[in-house]
């Protein structure tokens, strides 16, 4: 019985909450006429779309540096990248992964300020991402309408300049990682193993790198900034290095979205990216100071579960969509629930 | 000997820092109103209305600044309680001042509620009180959609065909306040070398002030600056920290409540799902524009800021549309400032507060060194 | 009397503000409902009694401007709260020019009222030139024929 309640107790209420909520749903899901297979088969390609920007939470976490509200720089990378590789012309698998190595170099540079930045702000550091977000969302707004952008896939067709709110990338990478090996049972499901292959891939070189010195001084740092000093370890350099990874997660994470989703989304497109993500990895059980990969891929699963069934499920039950609130109600409470929480200092 | 000694520069640089948000607002307007080719006129025009549509929502920021919780992203919460009114008396037919009366007295115990559990919950997050208010906002918002998306109509009476979705529940999108439009700045609005100035919502806001100034000088107020001072010192004076904290949060949204329905009464219509969320950056902005900090704000800064502010705002789309050829560019060059001056300042915020405190180690180790060289 | 403990008596105070607040609401509810009056220069006949249009009459509700009606015309006007004033100015059969003021208050809860002129300059009861008047139809969404302003803060999304 004790260690029963230790167990819900290490899982947390509100997580149990949101698992029973997301069961009842499966449940409910055939009695009114939703197919379980396809909702299933949603669930699976929304978590892989969605995981490597919820991995990016992790590095940011370790370090001490707080949620990484500031997911949006990331982003802002990963659509340079994106953009930069349709822009050159290439196409098909090849796009992707020159899309990936186009967008390394910006995501470390703007992980690198955006590092700097934050050490010069510790205590204060998830406002400030917040608004580092935004600022460079609406930053890049005006950049998008001035950089000399050419390719006519991307650009106004009227004006012949400024890019589209929206592109494709259907003759680019659209779903070159969902085809890979791709597993096709009955009509309804099908399963995306290269985007989860991916996804797995990323996990583990976070998860390895973790274990690595230069990762457990990470852990270090976040868990006990004053021991982590004694040591020798430079906290300064250790947080942005995280700051660098979590940043380059985001771009990646971007990427593989619009390679399953099918568009580039700009301009406002990024803006309220990192609260999804966010409320994600603390469903999946993590604090502000405690993320794991095991959090990433329960906390994904949960909400894009509740993401994808509640509207079909709430539509057939009661004739109308409240999907939209539930999700606001459920992705904000959660963050909620973690900023109020006492911080753990150690573990 | 409390005074550093510091060098000319790096005084002349503190002082720059102190005062750099407005310096640098100065200077874009300077620049974009001759580009934008508006008339000074028409300028000033816009500028009084925008101090009679604001400024009341931006002094509702000022009590929480003053008990040290920074910057209330959570004064969307009242700007929901001044929605909610504002539905109800439309559709009960009631309009004018008395409408605007019956508004506010609806409001007041929705919004001291929400405040009352806004202050609860940052009590238990202190030290990141603006990221947790800020998420609050969101939150809180998504139980407004229930409400007033899926409640009103169905739970809660609302009659008028006008106000309901053509599905039998839920509010339209927007709500036309036409009983409501300028009833307060048409009372008594002269015109001043071809201005039209509303005195009478001018008269609101000068009584807010003075309500703001008198605030201070109370026994809360000067308990809500010890607060915001130190906690634990506040706590050992025998101070209510806790219930202090919950009390300025409360006036807030109380008065962000009523600066809302003020908003609302000049604009004319009611964004059901839009108004009460950009209000509070667009007044956060302005705020911080205007020079106030995240610990220190007063009335001026308020004045200053909504002027400098929406200077920028009325400027830069024709600035930029003559400057670049784009008028896109020029509305997400003041979205990119809004939110840019607000990362600055939070940034200097966090930057100074750690530069003072090694400013007050460099004061010790002065006075240290003074008091040898007496001996 | 009783003394009151400074308790008890920042209880009775408190209580006695909300009671006031409460009070004002109502107030502010009565004073602030709007009404349309409808102005209605129609020959009437009521219980044998013909009460005769004019060709031309002059009418104003408070201080408003005043509405010119021929015979067979029907205005409106909105006004706020339930007391109110009414002036007819007409000419008689000897081509003599009258003013009349009227105070009358419209019932509690009625969105419109129908006034009948020719009643009331004829004397008729004010059961008889007041009476309560229901649009026909479901009232259709007003169209507002002022432009909408909005602010120009709306660029930025508000939901994710």
């Amino acid at each position: 019985m004790i260690r029963v309640r230790q167990l819900i107790k290490s899982f947390g209420w509100p997580r149990i909450i949101i698992a029973l909520f997301l069961l009842s749903l499966f449940i409910i899901a055939p009695m009114v006429g939703v197919k379980v297979s396809s909702s299933l088969s949603d669930t699976i390609a929304r978590f892989g779309m969605n995981g490597i920007m919820v991995l990016a939470m992790v590095p940011m976490v370790h370090s001490g540096c707080g949620l990484n509200f500031g997911l949006p720089l990331g982003i802002i990378a990963g659509l340079l990248g994106g953009t930069l590789s349709i822009q050159f012309g290439f196409l098909g698998g090849s796009s992707f992964i020159m899309a990936v190595l186009l967008t390394t170099p910006f995501a470390v540079l703007f992980g690198f300020g955006y590092g700097k930045l934050l050490n010069k702000v510790k205590g204060g550091e998830m406002m400030i991402a917040t608004y580092v977000g935004f600022s460079s969302v609406a930053f890049m707004c005006m950049m998008w309408l001035l950089l000399p952008y050419t390719s006519p896939t991307m650009v106004w067709g009227y004006t012949g300049s400024g890019l589209r709110t929206t592109i494709s990338t259907e003759g680019f990478y659209l779903h070159v990682l969902n085809d890979f090996l791709k597993v096709q049972i009955g009509e309804n499901f099908s399963f995306p193993t290269g985007m989860m292959l991916f996804f797995a891939l990323m996990a583990f070189i976070v998860w390895a790198f973790l274990h690595t010195k230069t990762g457990t001084a990470m852990t270090a740092v976040g868990s006990n900034p004053v021991f982590a000093r004694a040591s020798g370890i430079n906290i300064d350099r250790t947080r942005t290095l995280s700051v660098i990874m979590s940043t380059w997660l985001g771009a990646i994470g971007i990427l593989v979205y619009q390679q399953s989703f099918g568009f580039i989304q700009l301009y406002m497109g990024p803006f309220y990216m990192a609260l999804p993500a966010v409320s994600a990895i603390l469903i999946g059980g993590a604090s502000v100071n405690k993320a794991t990969i095991t959090n990433v891929v329960v906390g994904t699963f949960l909400f894009q579960g509740i993401l994808t069934m509640t509207p079909s499920v709430m539509n057939s039950l009661i004739h109308t969509d409240m999907s939209e609130v539930i999700r606001i109600v459920v992705s904000n409470g959660m963050i909620l629930y973690a900023l109020t929480r006492k911080s753990e200092a150690t573990r | 000997m409390n005074v550093l000694k510091e060098t000319r520069g790096e005084k002349f640089f503190r002082v720059l820092e102190k005062n750099a948000v407005p310096i640098l607002f100065l200077a874009i307007c300077a620049i974009g109103i001759p580009f934008s080719g508006y008339s000074l006129n028409y300028l000033g025009q816009e500028v009084i209305t925008r101090i009679s549509r604001n400024s009341f929502l931006i002094i509702a920021l000022l009590v929480p600044i003053m008990a040290g919780m920074g910057l209330n992203f959570g004064m969307t919460l009242g700007a929901m309680a001044g929605q909610i009114g504002l539905i109800f008396i439309t559709d009960w037919g009631i309009g004018g001042i008395p409408g605007m009366v019956l508004a506010m007295i609806l409001s007041t115990p929705i919004s001291a509620f929400l405040g009352w559990m806004c202050g609860k919950i940052l009590n238990m997050a202190k030290g990141r009180e603006m990221v947790t208010s800020y998420i609050i906002g969101f939150f809180i918002n998504g139980l407004y959609q229930l409400i007033v998306l899926y409640g009103m109509g169905a739970v809660i009476p609302i009659k008028s065909p006008a106000l309901i979705l053509p599905r039998g529940y839920g509010i339209r999108n927007t709500v036309n306040l036409i009983s409501l439009r300028k009833s307060l700045d048409n009372i008594w609005a002269i015109k001043v070398f071809g201005l039209s100035v509303p005195v009478m919502t001018l008269i609101v806001i000068a009584l807010l002030c003075v309500f703001i100034v008198w605030f201070r000088k109370t026994k809360l107020g000067q308990d809500m600056r010890a607060v915001g001072q130190d906690m634990e010192v506040a706590r050992a004076a025998g101070i209510k920290v806790e219930h202090t904290r919950i009390v300025s949060i409360v006036i807030s949204t109380i008065l962000a409540g009523y600066g809302m329905i003020l908003y609302l009464q000049n604009i004319g219509t009611l964004n059901t799902y839009n108004s009460h969320m950009q209000i509070g950056m667009f007044s956060i902005a302005a705020l911080l524009v205007g020079g106030a900090t995240v610990n220190r704000a007063g009335i001026g800064n308020v004045f200053l800021g909504v002027t400098l502010f929406h200077l920028m705002f009325i400027v830069s789309p024709m600035a930029g549309k003559n400057l670049i050829g784009q008028a896109q560019l020029g509305e997400y060059f003041r979205v990119f400032v809004s939110y840019g001056v607000i990362t600055i300042a939070l940034v200097l915020y966090e930057v100074r507060k750690r530069r003072d405190k090694a400013r007050v180690g460099r004061l010790l180790a002065q006075d240290q060194t003074d008091v040898k060289e007496v001996k | 009397m009783a003394r009151l403990s400074p308790s008890h008596r920042r209880h009775l105070f408190q209580l006695a503000a909300i009671v006031l607040i409460l009070l004002l609401g109502v107030l502010m509810f009565f004073i602030g409902r709007q009404h349309t009056i409808l102005l209605d220069n129609k020959t009437l006949e009521f219980e044998g009694k013909s009460y005769q249009a004019f060709s031309i009459v002059e009418v104003a509700v408070d201080r408003q401007e005043r509405l010119e009606l021929a015979a067979r015309d029907r205005d409106k006007a909105d006004v706020l709260g339930q007391r109110h004033v009414l002036s007819v100015w007409y000419t008689d059969k000897a081509f003599q020019e009258h003013e009349l003021k009227v105070k009358f208050s419209v019932p509690v809860g009625q969105d419109m009222v129908l006034v009948s002129l020719p009643a009331l300059v004829g004397g008729a009861p004010e059961s008889v030139w007041l009476q309560p008047y229901f649009p026909p139809t479901a009232v259709a969404p007003p169209v507002s024929e002022e432009p909408v302003v909005v602010d120009d803060l709306g660029v930025i999304p508000v939901s994710f």
